[in-house]
């Protein structure tokens, strides 16, 4: 595989974020904020009965496609803003394109504009710097 | 909490200490990402929101305290810089070490009030290699 500028970084989805396992993340982080786990908390804010994804599993999501895409101990930063919060059951999918490569010592890098779409709209956008695998080819 | 109040929280320090990740936690972490695992006893990227937290000497609720707001709507994210300068593993025992770096009285364009709160956190191999960073931007609404 080439990697080189203005590469589609391939898109990972989340076809259906569960609450459950907001609950089961609220529980590791031990996150008092109840928006995560309470549907009338997120009720009184005027966004219906639906709670809201934890922001650090929507940058997650982005995660899964860098390693999916460059392998397990790839990243080396993640820089992200957070939009619209993600609901219960929504489809999301991560996405990037390659906006530079460098070279760090013996290692290619990658940076990379990213994203997690909803209905066509980012609710995370940032950027991501990562190592390219040795089995990649790499293009300046 | 006053603007003087809330100047005076830059440059806050956390107790510091050490915390070990557990096969245990990165399990769930990772299946709650919908991923598979890991291979090698690496930790999922994301841990870098809660680990940091807690291997300092903190909370997310004792920063909530700190930056005096409760309830739901009270707490936003702005963004996140995590820098990973080597993969993470279960059961290394990681020295964390950090503070509030930066925080700004703000005004929305509809008049509300809200305060940047940016804390920094480094992680530290048992070697003393620094193994990540952190900063975290949230939004403290008043």
């Amino acid at each position: 595989m080439t990697v080189e500028v203005g590469v589609e970084i391939p898109e990972w989805t989340m076809a259906d974020v569960d609450p459950q396992r907001m609950k089961t993340m609220a529980a590791i982080l031990r996150d008092p904020y109840p928006v995560h786990w309470d549907r009338q908390s997120v009720a009184a804010l005027g966004r219906g009965e639906r709670v809201i994804n934890q922001g650090p599993l929507n940058l997650s999501y982005i995660a899964n496609m860098l390693m999916a895409w460059q392998g397990a101990t790839c990243i080396r930063r993640l820089q992200v803003s957070f939009g619209d919060p993600v609901l219960d059951h929504e489809h999301v999918t991560a996405a990037g394109t390659v906006t530079s490569i460098e070279t760090v010592g013996a290692e290619q890098r990658a940076h990379c504009e990213v994203r997690l779409m909803r209905d066509g709209q980012p609710v995370v956008t940032g950027t991501a710097v990562v190592a390219l695998s040795t089995t990649t080819t790499e293009v300046s | 909490m006053s603007a003087d109040e809330l100047a005076e929280l830059v440059g806050h320090r956390f107790p510091g200490g050490t915390r070990v990740i557990e096969h245990w936690e990165n399990f769930l972490l990772t299946d709650c990402t919908g991923r598979d695992q890991l291979p090698d006893h690496l930790v999922h990227p994301v841990a870098l929101f809660h680990v940091p937290i807690q291997g300092v000497g903190t909370t997310i609720g004792e920063l909530f305290a700190l930056g005096k707001v409760e309830g739901a709507g009270s707490v936003g994210l702005d963004g996140y810089d995590w820098e990973y300068f080597q993969p993470l593993r279960e059961d290394v025992e990681y020295r964390f070490d950090g503070g509030v770096v930066e925080t700004e009285r703000c005004t929305t364009g509809s008049g509300k009030t809200f305060d940047r709160f940016v804390f920094s956190v480094e992680l530290s191999t048992p070697d003393g290699e620094i193994a990540a960073r952190i900063t975290n931007h949230w939004r403290l609404r008043r």
